[in-house]
């Protein structure tokens, strides 16, 4: 049998990869999330949200043969300029679509957008305050070594 | 025994097996997960006026089937199907439905011409497929 690989490692690369990047670092400055985004020392408004939207096993005899992934990618700004959300896009699709991943336990196979993501919110508490959400679903394939 | 799962099944090939009374060596092929085998035996119709329903004589057992799973290009992975289909003599084919069974381990082997078939989309991962049709006499056995 072949080692069940951590699939948590594809998280947390996906996570590192953003995290390390300097242009988002500037673009984000309130961080990159999971889910929803944290407290802070001050209400984020310009941030990440990561979302794992599916997964799926892929057998083969004597175990799983590969991991399909699709994590939502978006990043979230309140009342921003238009540029700085679509720099924000625009940057993960540089990093994304077609790049790569390092995951220890897993062999690499691709990595790709499937759709786009754009869209407004209104604030729950004052109807004056916009939210801008923009991003994609991505795709991360990864294959267990043999 | 109960119902066991096809998880663990395996598929082993021995591409150029020893002629008899020699020994086929198959080893597991890489990154398969399905086979499927017929042993099926066609019947010929040989109803005749009077009969009260339809009489048949079966015919020859006819062996064949279908291996499918992913290419994968290391060693012992899609590539043993593709040289076996280009091979001048048949392989010796080893198909394991479950090959953790404690006891009563089946397993259906014999000689076969393999052919390969590739399917590569851009959405996923290429898979590949092998029909294969008996070159030799085939049996089913239990053991290891």
């Amino acid at each position: 049998m072949t080692p069940t690989p951590d699939s948590s490692l594809v998280d947390d690369a996906l996570t590192t990869l953003l995290l390390n990047d300097a242009t988002l670092q500037s673009l984000l400055p309130d961080g990159i999330w999971w889910d929803l985004a944290g407290k802070t020392d001050r209400p984020p408004t310009r941030f990440c949200v990561l979302t794992h939207v599916s997964h799926t096993d892929v057998p083969v005899f004597g175990g799983r043969g590969y991991e399909d992934y699709v994590y939502q990618v978006k990043a979230v700004m309140l009342n921003a300029l238009s540029v700085d959300i679509k720099a924000a896009a625009h940057r993960f699709d540089e990093l994304l679509d077609d790049g790569t991943l390092t995951v220890p336990g897993y062999a690499f196979m691709a990595m790709f957008r499937e759709s786009r993501i754009r869209y407004p919110e209104v604030d729950a508490e004052n109807a004056s305050i916009r939210w801008l959400h923009r991003g994609g679903h991505y795709r991360v394939q990864v294959a267990i070594p043999t | 025994m109960a119902i066991l799962t096809g998880r663990y099944g395996e598929v082993l090939l021995d591409p150029a097996p020893p002629a008899s009374p020699g020994t086929p060596a198959p080893v597991a092929i890489i990154s398969i997960n399905a086979w499927k085998a017929s042993f099926k035996t066609p019947k010929e119709d040989v109803t005749c006026f009077g009969d009260t329903n339809k009489v048949y004589v079966p015919g020859m057992k006819d062996v064949q089937g279908t291996i499918a799973g992913f290419w994968n290009s290391v060693a012992g992975g899609a590539g043993v199907l593709f040289d076996a289909a280009d091979a001048a003599v048949p392989g010796f084919l080893k198909l394991i439905p479950n090959n953790t069974a404690a006891e009563n381990k089946w397993f259906w082997s014999g000689l076969a011409n393999l052919d390969a078939e590739i399917d590569c989309t851009v959405e996923g991962a290429p898979k590949i497929t092998s029909d294969f049709t008996a070159a030799g006499p085939w049996a089913r056995a239990v053991g290891p």
